[in-house]
């Protein structure tokens, strides 16, 4: 099969340090892959590029089969995305941000108002449709965010941090959601902290540690080369086994007492 | 095609402006813009301009409303009414003069709002996530953004210039009229054009931190340019007869370069008949308008592709100046005022849109001064020290930025954080509010007055310095007195928004009248009065002492 989304050898820099040095992984249609790393490892920042938002410094991204530089914007309307933070234009009822999104993606107002309001309802906040975004919660926030990069039924989604911010429920929501996608043949490229919900949800996992691909493959796979869990895996792979340590030099910097003479 | 037909039906019910631009989307069509998208980009943010961020709840004193009011539109009289004193330029015959006084000072307003201003929404990074994300193009986002800040712009120009465009169609004739209407929005698109397209080259050409710095410079410098613009203008008419007021003009190859002579060439084919300077002035005018269009057009998706490198942060360590900790440890007398002492000094050093604000005013509060030592030392005249009173003032100067610098203070980019004054364990906005006027005292005005003070004493001698030492605890006073009277909210804790632009602008009004008499006064007294100087000392110096450990104290606690 060919992949949906292909990368090779992507090279970026910020004030000459790199962030991403010669990233190259490919996805196919209908996969669920768990994208993490330890923070600044450069994930945004590769969503980032894919989706035009910065420029590349080298390499190649091939997105639906051809090159992305092929296109002009329109191949954003089959991509769905979800921000790192969960910026909003905070003076806007939700029903006008979605409705706004909507139409963007040259969608119909109707159409726009009937879906938004549906799929809020199913995410338990269809009482704040008209309410300010300034006035959501974190999680709402969130949700609100998931449903404007769905409202146009795209191919493939970047999803940076989903699950973020939001309860128990509500995160069983969306794994089950993600699970029904996968099965409507969308493609879905998601980055978390949250390692056993990677661990059971994604069909590959890919590591990224300073700028690299560490680890590339379904978890059954990877658990060969580390036993355990992945957080195990993760921690052997970025090179982390000092949690006690640190934790206990916390602790002692709290108190107001030296390491060093611990 | 067929979205301009639905754009054109909705705009029954569409605000004037929107209306407005759907008659000319055929430009923006033509330039590649996806009109129907732009059209809803600026719709929404017009919508959100209209709306109030509301703040914490608890934590902010009154005024919160949620009707939906552009404050920006009906706070454009105040501009109106200043440009009345332009009428009198109608007392001279020579319509040269008449909009060459015009459209500099047209110019100056227009870009020094702009740059102070609007360079926020310009520089905004928050679209490309947002938009940028969906299938928008640059170009579109671009446009969008021009857009909105273009039409804040050429309300504001057309409201400067009502009283002056009103009155030619009476004076002057209806083609004059007529000229000077479409030359005056011409004039509001320059503004923009340039400052796009300075930015557009900037953020091409630098990365990270430098990139941060480069821009609050070239904001700097532009203000300056503007205003020595403005001064090179002022030199080439010379009042031949005052009696009679008739003007000469002394029009040199040199003035080539200032371009709002360019918008006046028209006007002077229009009275006096062709000659070569006004027909290389109006060529260079058309040229230059489609040089800038040209730029626009090749520069608006430049900008948003490079705006993200804004967002790059690097870790550079910060340390407490020794200023920093000497005016802490003087001037603040308790431990929590110290702390909201340091914070506010490094929440503004960091900030680039406290910077944005605040730096073109810095430039026009140092200009003024400097231009005017020099055409005092330039003229001729012998005995500078014989008429010291022209140098004594100067220094009053730098007050003028206090207007600016209250209603900067109260924003943030990171408003959100003032959640964390909440969790201060006594009452904190009386000891926040003296630590951050304190601390705005010593970082901002307090060089800048020294700076212009020495360079008086240099010229004057040292007999002056009390009199300088007195201005100082003056602007001391009236920054707190300033501060009272504006800072509503808490400091840092209100978001940026396009229509609160020209926030302040009454206050900077009705600031100059008491200045400027409290200012006379000062300079006056100490002249003529013997021994008032140390008068005047006592008084300041008491004044100050008192705000600094009591001011902003409310009395409805006690």
């Amino acid at each position: 099969m060919e992949p949906i989304l292909e990368i090779s050898k992507l090279i970026k820099q910020f004030d000459g340090k790199p962030v991403l040095k010669e990233v190259s992984f490919s996805v196919y249609p209908g996969e669920i892959v768990g994208y993490i790393g330890p923070n600044g490892a450069g994930k945004s920042t590769t969503v980032k590029i894919i989706l035009g938002m910065i420029d590349r410094d080298g390499g190649d991204i091939r997105l639906f089969g051809q090159p992305i530089e092929s296109y002009d914007v329109s191949y954003k309307s089959r991509i769905g995305y979800v921000p790192e933070n969960a910026d909003l234009y905070e003076t806007l009822t939700a029903k006008e941000y979605l409705l706004f999104i909507g139409e963007l993606y040259g969608m119909e107002e109707n159409v726009v108002l009937k879906k938004s309001e549906q799929m809020m309802d199913a995410l338990g906040i269809k009482e704040s449709f008209n309410g300010r975004l300034a006035s959501f919660s974190k999680g709402m926030r969130q949700k609100v965010l998931i449903i404007s990069s769905l409202l146009h039924d795209p191919d493939i989604l970047f999803w940076d941090e989903p699950l973020n911010g939001l309860d128990a429920n509500s995160v069983q929501v969306i794994k089950e959601l993600l699970g029904k996608l996968k099965k409507e043949g969308k493609t879905i490229f998601y980055s978390s902290h949250v390692m056993d919900t990677v661990e059971k949800l994604s069909d590959r996992i890919l590591i990224l540690n300073d700028g690299e691909v560490v680890a590339n493959g379904p978890f059954e796979e990877l658990k060969e080369e580390a036993d355990g869990t992945l957080e195990q895996l993760f921690n052997t792979l970025t090179g982390f086994d000092q949690h006690a340590a640190l934790a206990e030099q916390f602790l002692l910097a709290m108190k107001g007492e030296d390491a060093d003479d611990a | 095609m067929m979205r301009d037909i639905l754009g054109l039906k909705k705009s029954e019910k569409a605000p004037v402006y929107l209306r407005l631009i759907d008659l000319i989307s055929f430009i923006y069509t033509r330039l590649g813009v996806n009109y129907s998208q732009m059209r809803l980009i600026l719709e929404l943010k017009m919508t959100m301009d209209g709306r109030r961020d509301s703040a914490l709840p608890g934590f902010e004193s009154g005024r919160r409303s949620d009707q939906e009011k552009n404050q920006f539109f009906s706070s454009l009289w105040v501009y109106t009414l200043i440009s009345l004193f332009l009428l009198f330029l109608f007392a001279y015959d020579n319509w040269v003069f008449q909009y060459t006084t015009y459209f500099s000072f047209l110019f100056i307003m227009t870009f020094s709002t702009l740059l102070a201003n609007f360079s926020t929404i310009l520089l905004d990074t928050k679209d490309a996530t947002l938009i940028g994300t969906k299938p928008v193009d640059r170009k579109t986002l671009g446009a969008a953004k021009a857009t909105h800040v273009g039409i804040y712009l050429v309300a504001f120009t057309l409201a400067i210039g009502l009283p002056v465009i009103g009155f030619t169609f009476y004076f002057n004739g209806i083609i004059a009229g007529i000229l000077v209407f479409l030359l005056s929005l011409l004039a509001s698109l320059w503004c923009l054009g340039l400052t796009l397209f300075v930015y557009a080259t900037i953020l091409k050409q630098f990365d990270g931190e430098r990139l941060k710095n480069i821009i609050a410079y070239s904001q700097i410098s532009l203000s300056v340019f503007m205003v020595l613009g403005y001064y090179l203008v002022g030199q080439i008419f010379q009042v031949i007869d005052p009696e009679t007021l008739l003007v000469e003009m002394n029009l040199s190859v040199g003035h080539v370069l200032l371009f709002p002579m360019w918008f006046v060439a028209p006007f002077g084919m229009l009275q006096e008949g062709l000659s070569t300077t006004y027909i290389i002035y109006t060529a260079l005018l058309i040229i230059g308008t489609v040089g800038l269009a040209l730029l626009f057009n090749w520069n608006t998706d430049k900008i948003e592709s490079n705006l993200q490198k804004m967002d790059s942060s690097s870790t550079k360590q910060t340390k407490r100046s020794f200023i920093e900790r000497m005016a802490a440890s003087v001037l603040c007398f308790d431990p929590l005022e110290k702390a909201y002492f340091h914070f506010g000094w490094q929440i503004t050093k960091t900030e680039r849109e406290f910077k944005t604000r605040l730096y073109p005013s810095i430039a026009s509060a140092l200009v003024f001064p400097v231009v005017m030592t020099y055409t005092t030392l330039t003229s001729g005249e012998p005995g500078v020290t014989q008429s010291p009173v022209t140098f004594l003032y100067l220094p009053y100067f730098t007050m003028l930025m206090i207007p600016v610098l209250t209603v900067s203070i109260q924003f943030s980019k990171n408003y959100k954080g003032n959640w964390v004054f909440n969790l201060t364990p006594n009452d904190s906005k009386a000891p926040f509010m003296r630590a951050v006027t304190k601390a705005m005292l010593i970082k901002i005005l307090a060089p800048l007055y020294i700076a212009v003070a020495t360079l008086v004493l240099y010229f004057t001698g040292f007999a002056y310095l009390l009199q300088m030492i007195n201005g100082l605890l003056l602007t001391s006073v009236i920054l707190f007195l300033e501060m009272k009277r504006s800072v509503a909210a808490l400091p840092f804790s209100r978001k940026y928004a396009a229509s609160e632009a020209n926030l302040g602008c009454m206050g900077t009004l009705i600031f100059f009248v008491p200045v400027f008499i409290i200012s006379v006064i000062m300079i006056v007294s100490q002249s003529f009065i013997p021994n008032a100087e140390w008068v005047i000392l006592l008084i300041l110096v008491g004044v100050n002492g008192w705000w600094m450990r009591k001011g902003f104290n409310s009395k409805a606690k006690k």
